[in-house]
């Protein structure tokens, strides 16, 4: 870890991309559909912000490499490029792009995180329980594909963020008003 | 302007910035009432923007933030959203309590109804300003507020959104309070429009 990705952990500095601010490059954002891989132990890889989006992480503990999915809808959608936008398509794709760097199948170490429902609006449940398709999407298909979850931190109805550090494959969730805590 | 390029051949985006002008004057002149102090606003924009980079418009995904959410309904659905950075929240929350700028620190009930309010007032002038101009029935369901990372109050919004496209029709227009002191994102995504557009575009 870096002394300004150490700095960043230790103050809770939140803000769109501290990464940038303090022009320190190991910190490796995942996006809205996005996956990020890395196999350099520098590297903290983030996603911001999980709303009833699902962070799919994984880290190989043999191979120190991880990885991490930005999902924000459950299934996907015909036609549809970006198999990264989805549950069910963007984990088959994170377990192969950390194939690419190195990563054993067998090794992988799995959490999830994420998956709120963020609006209790009377009559509306229906429309809105996307955290709720998308949580239980994720747990579908890692017991399909045989992936062990080791923990996870799903539901309930605040925003996370979750950070995977790929020298030590710690994995650290913040909430707001609860500070950031190791999963 | 930015990402309009897509659909300028329809002329949707010049029809909607004008009907959206006299709709969020409107909405404006109704908060600046229940404000008691002259609300400025931004002539309103409609771009296309990519679902990947809505958050960095308040600040980044993880900033802290309130979001008042509101459902339109009826002929023309779509969300409504007034997002702000939460000090700028506390010090909206303090003009409408009428305390002096520092007060409130914290939303509790009271709070958050009030900012409640607050959506439901620009959001009922905008849809009727609407409605007024085109003849649709359009109403707006109650406020949900929520305090939490950009990120999460957006991913309300992208669900929808992201089902259809990687990108949103987002009107944006920011409501300045007095000084500056509170600046307030303005954001609908009409969601009819939005498939319409993305069939003609693509």
């Amino acid at each position: 870890m870096t002394l300004a990705n150490r700095v960043l952990a230790s103050s809770g500095l939140s803000g769109g991309a501290p990464a940038a601010l303090l022009g320190d490059e190991s910190v490796k954002s995942a996006g809205l559909g996005q996956i990020v891989a890395s196999g350099d132990p520098g590297d903290t890889l983030v996603a911001y912000g999980l709303g009833s989006c699902v962070g799919v992480v994984g880290f190989d503990p043999g191979t120190k490499v991880g990885g991490l999915l930005h999902a924000l809808l459950p299934q996907h959608r015909p036609g549809e490029e970006n198999l990264a936008k989805f549950v069910d398509t963007g984990i088959p794709r994170l377990v192969l792009e950390m194939e690419r760097l190195g990563a054993r199948r067998r090794g992988i170490i799995w959490y999830l995180v994420g998956g709120a429902e963020m609006l209790r609006m009377p009559g509306m449940t229906a429309q809105f329980n996307i955290g709720s398709k998308n949580s239980a999407m994720a747990q579908s298909v890692m017991a399909r594909e045989g992936l062990p979850v080791r923990a996870l931190d799903l539901g309930g109805s605040s925003g996370r963020t979750v950070k995977l550090s790929i020298q030590d494959g710690k994995v650290m969730v913040r909430t707001l008003g609860q500070g950031e805590r190791a999963l | 302007m930015e990402g309009t390029g897509a659909f300028a051949g329809a002329r949707l985006d010049l029809i909607l910035e004008r009907m959206a002008s006299l709709a969020t004057e409107s909405a404006a002149e109704g908060l600046s009432t229940m404000l008691g102090s002259p609300i400025r606003i931004t002539v309103p924009r409609v771009q296309l923007v990519d679902i990947g980079e809505v958050s960095g418009r308040v600040g980044g995904p993880e900033q802290e933030a309130v979001g008042i959410y509101l459902l339109a309904q009826g002929d023309m659905p779509g969300h409504i959203m007034l997002i702000m950075p939460l000090d700028d929240a506390f010090r909206l929350t303090d003009m409408l309590l009428e305390e002096p700028e520092g007060t409130t620190t914290v939303l509790g009930s009271l709070e958050r109804s009030a900012l409640g309010e607050v959506g439901n007032v620009t959001a009922s002038l905008f849809l009727n300003a609407i409605a007024n101009a085109t003849g649709m029935d359009i109403r707006p369901s109650p406020p949900a507020v929520m305090i939490d990372m950009v990120g999460a109050i957006l991913d309300i919004i992208l669900v929808t959104a992201g089902a259809i496209a990687d990108d949103i029709l987002l009107l944006e227009t920011e409501f300045q309070g007095p000084d500056r002191k509170v600046e307030i994102y303005f954001w609908v995504v009409p969601a009819a429009v939005m498939a319409l557009t993305q069939e003609d575009g693509s």
